[in-house]
């Protein structure tokens, strides 16, 4: 009795999980799907040939999310990965670890909004760069405290190992803690990509709906009440992250142990 | 050398990590108080008084504050009871890979995934049509944008739950949670009481901050309350950004109030979780 | 003179924790330092290995005044109590860290990596993991990294402190063949007082920041602080 009422309730699970994926492929092949017909009326690729003609500019905005994400990532992770070094081997780390915290517990929109002003003086509103340069900022204070269990007491002795054994600063980092860190390192690039490709609100203000990633679009198209186009981005939108999920899944939640 | 190297190293992390948020909040705190901003002329309390009169904070403070409790409660609540039930079951290839999808959705997804469940021509409306539960779109119950905030708690716990889940089920693993039940088993302790004496309080202790910290964003939460929110009263980010975008040149300033009282509790919050010593946190 | 500490002092804050630190040693000789933990030892080698800055003081080896060089230049190696092997390099790999540091040609290292995993009693072991090996392997591997580099001076910080009783005395008679073979000057802290009298050509004692160095073993032996007499007084009151 207590298997089954166990599988019963793991199976209800696996399909919750699994709903929304298919529901959203589902969406975005239809059409013309009006109330109360619990089926639309088109059911085909209609929507993604749209999309590969381009006609409404998703394709564009997949592929200027995905520079944004990259970039974002790596400038990220690489300054957080080397500013970390400095910040938690510093005599003040825990003042300078809660001054990292604010802007990290901050919601982003709000951010945004109070650094717009900053934004529209520097010319760097309404442009790729300026929404790459906000995404950074919010990331960024991620990624330094992602390594901050990094830099223990037991790096700093391979650190002075290193240095005794004649090796410079760019031996040191190359040869051993990029080698001791590459896990982390991978799993702060791939969570840095997920922040900013998700991101939506500071994007919106940052970019005043110039510079369209996917997350705004989706907006759009929910504006418009285009629901089968909304589904459409959604799901270019989830796939790009399942698939690093399965890659990665075993690095999550390494840090946090 | 070593020590010039280190301080460029700092002065970069003020320059990215501190100098912006400064300088975000000192210019919100300068445009609430009238000092700077297209129509303002000079120091005026004016706008902090018409926010605190109006009330306008404080409803929306409390309501975020209380669809933000209530999401994490039953999240962590929820994730809990499978860790501690499931956990076996969880670790099996398939189930591990799944359990992980659900971090593959955004906010604005699962906003606009509930909103086309349960929206008065959503699919559920359809289905309830279908069984001749409503005959007409406008019988389906209000779900979201609703005033209980349904679609909101709905979205919240739907992306909240599973991070908690897989959270638990590595600290039960790295804890040695499994041994320590089967040594309070054989001090007499029964299943109750291992649950209530061994495995609650480690998981919490080892993931409170992680949970406030959870608490803390899902009262700044903006996309999934954009989409499923009501008119009024709205959770904080909407209310802020919503004054801020306004025609109305006094609301931009009203806005800023709220920004400002935002930022000090969010601030005073990290304070309290970040500055007292701590050995390890899960929160990094 | 090969070495030589002349008046090193280092304080952390309000506390000084090596106090006017004055001793000198031959090449190839072994100098062994009795002392307590949180006696300041590992401090005062880790000053000689550069790795901290004294307050004050000057170091000397060979002849020419190292107390501002970087600890890369020095060519001191400081061994830690820990193996501290590379975890992302193999027993062979980690053996030949530092040679490849110095970029010397691949045949040059297989050689010279080869003969040292032998006289470390490593044969066969030269591919595996840090993981798949025993501490005492670990801490094999871990003097090979050290001693292949050839460096002018090597600083020991309880080397053989995490083994049990056999494995380290298995290592104290490896230790010194290795020394003779390759002609090392060490300076070797312990708090084991069988160990000191034994490892070292000369022995010193710290104690509360300051180092007394003894001519010769009986004084050290004589010396009521060092506590041998202690020692000696327990077991010679058991017959």
């Amino acid at each position: 009795m207590r298997i089954n009422w166990k599988s019963f309730v793991l199976s209800l699970a696996v399909l919750l999980i699994l709903f929304p994926f298919i529901y959203l492929v589902f969406l975005s092949l239809a059409s013309e799907w009006r109330f109360p017909e619990v089926w639309p009326s088109y059911l085909g690729f209609k929507n993604w040939v749209t999309v590969f003609g381009s006609e409404t500019g998703l394709l564009e905005s997949f592929f200027s999310s995905l520079l944004i994400s990259l970039s974002v990532a790596v400038f990220s992770t690489a300054s957080g990965f080397l500013i970390s070094k400095a910040v938690f081997y510093h005599p003040k780390k825990r003042i300078l670890t809660l001054l990292a915290y604010f802007p990290y517990i901050l919601a982003p929109v709000v951010f945004a909004a109070c650094l717009s002003f900053f934004f529209l003086k520097m010319g760097l509103f309404g442009n790729m760069t300026g929404v790459v340069v906000a995404q950074f900022i919010i990331a960024f204070p991620y990624a330094l405290l992602f390594f901050s269990s990094f830099w223990n007491a037991k790096v700093k002795s391979y650190e002075d190992l290193v240095a005794t054994l004649g090796g410079n600063k760019w031996q040191t980092y190359t040869k051993v803690l990029l080698p001791l860190a590459k896990g982390l390192i991978l799993i702060c690039f791939f969570q840095t990509f997920l922040i900013s490709w998700f991101e939506y609100g500071l994007t919106s203000i940052i970019g005043i709906g110039k510079v369209q990633t996917l997350t705004i679009k989706v907006f759009l198209f929910i504006k418009e009440a285009n629901y089968y186009y909304g589904a459409l981005s959604c799901c270019l939108l989830i796939f790009p992250p399942v698939v690093l999920l399965y890659f990665n899944k075993r690095y999550v939640f390494k840090k946090l142990v | 050398m070593k020590i010039k190297k280190s301080n460029v190293s700092i002065l970069l992390f003020v320059l990215i990590g501190v100098v912006p948020f400064a300088a975000a909040f000192i210019y919100a705190l300068l445009y609430s108080f009238g000092v700077i901003g297209v129509a303002n002329n000079g120091f005026t309390l004016q706008f902090w008084e018409s926010v605190l009169a109006s009330g306008i904070f404080f409803k929306s403070f409390l309501y975020s504050f209380i669809i933000a409790l209530t999401a994490v409660t039953i999240s962590v609540g929820g994730a809990l009871w499978i860790t501690l039930k499931f956990k076996k079951q969880l670790e099996k290839r398939f189930l591990s890979f799944i359990i992980y999808l659900p971090l593959a959705i955004p906010g604005v997804v699962t906003g606009f995934f509930t909103l086309q469940l349960f929206s008065k021509g959503g699919f559920f409306a359809r289905i309830s049509h279908k069984f001749g539960l409503i005959t007409k779109a406008s019988e389906f119950p209000d779900l979201v944008n609703d005033g209980l905030a349904f679609g909101i708690l709905l979205s919240f716990v739907t992306m909240v739950m599973p991070f908690f889940v897989l959270l638990f089920l590595n600290v039960y693993k790295n804890e040695r949670v499994e041994e320590l039940s089967v040594l309070a088993q054989s001090l007499g302790a029964n299943p109750n009481q291992i649950a209530l004496r061994v495995f609650l309080p480690i998981l919490i202790k080892k993931t409170w901050v992680l949970i406030v910290l959870y608490f803390i964003f899902l009262l700044g939460a903006y996309e999934v309350p954009l989409i499923l929110g009501q008119e009024s009263p709205q959770m904080l980010s909407v209310l802020i950004i919503q004054e801020i975008k306004q025609y109305d040149l006094d609301k931009i300033s009203e806005g800023y109030v709220v920004a400002v009282l935002y930022t000090l509790i969010v601030s005073a919050a990290a304070i309290v979780l970040f500055l007292p010593k701590r050995k390890s946190a899960y929160a990094n | 003179m090969f070495l030589e500490v002349q008046h090193i002092v280092k304080s952390f804050g309000e506390e000084k924790v090596v106090k006017d630190l004055n001793f000198s040693l031959e090449s190839k000789q072994t100098l062994s330092i009795l002392g307590k933990s949180g006696c300041g030892k590992t401090t005062m080698l880790k000053t000689i290995g550069g790795l901290v800055a004294s307050d004050s003081g000057k170091i000397l080896l060979n002849g020419e005044d190292i107390t501002e060089t970087k600890p890369e230049k020095r060519n001191i190696v400081y061994l830690y109590q820990e193996d501290l092997l590379f975890p992302h390099l193999n027993a062979f790999e980690n053996i030949a860290f530092g040679l490849r540091l110095k970029k010397i040609p691949e045949g040059l290292i297989k050689e010279e990596v080869n003969h040292m995993l032998q006289s470390l009693e490593l044969e066969g072991q030269a591919d595996k993991m840090p993981t798949e090996l025993s501490g005492g392997q670990r801490q094999r591997v871990s003097f090979g990294r050290a001693i292949s580099t050839n460096p002018s001076l090597l600083l020991l910080d309880e080397p053989f402190g995490s083994l049990d009783t056999g494995t380290r005395q298995r290592m104290q008679e490896l230790f010194k063949k290795l020394t003779a073979e390759y002609k090392i000057t060490s300076l070797f802290v312990t708090h084991d007082l069988k160990e000191a009298v034994l490892m070292g050509d000369q022995i010193g004692f710290m104690h509360d920041g300051i180092l007394k160095v003894y001519e010769d073993k009986k004084d050290f032996i004589q010396d009521p602080e060092t506590g041998v007499q202690n020692e000696i007084d327990f077991w010679g009151g058991l017959i």
